[in-house]
């Protein structure tokens, strides 16, 4: 995987930093914080999958054939002109819509997309098995919402650990919120829980407990 | 403000729902809850001149009720909001 040192004033100039070095656009890397100061943050930047992203066809196993093929005779009835691919080396099966136009198969922060994945989902279940789940993803929207989540979840930790305090996020879609909580269960200093309702349930990153 | 009341109750359900499907895990969510919130929908009365919102959502509760998997009560859901907003157009 190809990846490069960013340096910056800022977080965002840092990782612009490295995205010129690698001449790709944020879609597909992760973004790994190396130190942060007052002066300058340095980061890692990471391609990723860049195999899935290139490749025209990919080896599937059954399941995701059907899944890819009936999906795709969906998009076709509803007059969408799109091609759809299963993502290399995802479990669960993942699903790729790539096309022109696309932004109404997303919808109002993604809420077209997520009920295409349940049609999907309801559609394919009878060749999965129990508990067996098919993401859909429309030019990657899902992919970049959970990268951009974990840089808030990561940006939100810092700030806790600087000054005590617990930060409130902006309410957010289920997958978001267990992207944060993934991307902080590893963090000895601080602890993500999630507050409020449906659908403006936010997670709120604190100080841990026993971390004081 | 029947329009952003209702929608809002349906999104809530869906919210729960995708939760439950998406495994957020931060919370519990129990069948018993994701019905509550379709009932909240369906008091409404409002709804009384959208019979598909009420039927879709009708639907939606017998999902529940019958354990049907999370992502069928979600697509039934999803059909009781586009039959809402095409109500509205409609009006």
């Amino acid at each position: 995987m190809k990846s490069a040192e960013g340096r910056g004033r800022t977080l965002d100039e840092a990782v612009d930093a490295a995205l010129i070095e690698l001449g790709v656009s944020r879609r597909n890397v992760d973004v790994k914080v190396l130190s942060e100061g007052v002066s300058e943050t340095v980061v890692e930047v990471t391609v990723i999958d860049e195999a899935a992203a290139d490749a025209k066809t990919v080896p599937v196993n059954g399941k995701a054939e059907i899944a890819r093929s009936l999906v795709e005779g969906l998009l076709k009835l509803m007059g969408v002109r799109a091609q759809v691919q299963v993502r290399s080396g995802t479990n669960p099966i993942t699903l790729d819509i790539t096309g022109r136009d696309l932004g109404a198969l997303i919808g109002w922060r993604g809420e077209t997309l997520r009920a295409l994945q349940s049609v999907t989902n309801v559609m394919v279940g009878r060749h999965l098995d129990e508990g067996e789940r098919v993401i859909v993803d429309v030019e990657r929207y899902r992919q970049r919402r959970e990268h951009t989540v974990r840089e808030i979840a990561l940006r939100a930790a810092r700030q806790v650990k600087m000054t005590g305090d617990a930060i409130t996020l902006d309410a957010m879609q289920a997958f978001e919120r267990r992207a944060i909580h993934l991307a902080l269960e590893g963090d000895p200093d601080v602890s993500s829980s999630s507050i409020g309702e449906e659908p403006d349930r936010r997670v709120v990153v604190g100080p841990r407990p026993d971390a004081q | 403000m029947r329009g952003p009341a209702a929608a809002e109750r349906i999104r809530r359900a869906i919210g729960l729902v995708n939760a439950v499907a998406d495994g957020a895990g931060d919370e519990e969510i129990t069948p018993t809850e994701i019905a509550e919130a379709v009932r909240d929908c369906l008091e409404l009365s409002d709804l009384d001149q959208l019979p598909n919102v009420r039927k879709y959502l009708g639907e939606a509760l017998d999902a529940v009720s019958d354990g049907m998997p999370a992502d069928f009560v979600a697509m039934t859901l999803y059909a009781a909001l586009g039959a809402l907003g095409e109500g509205h157009q409609g009006n």
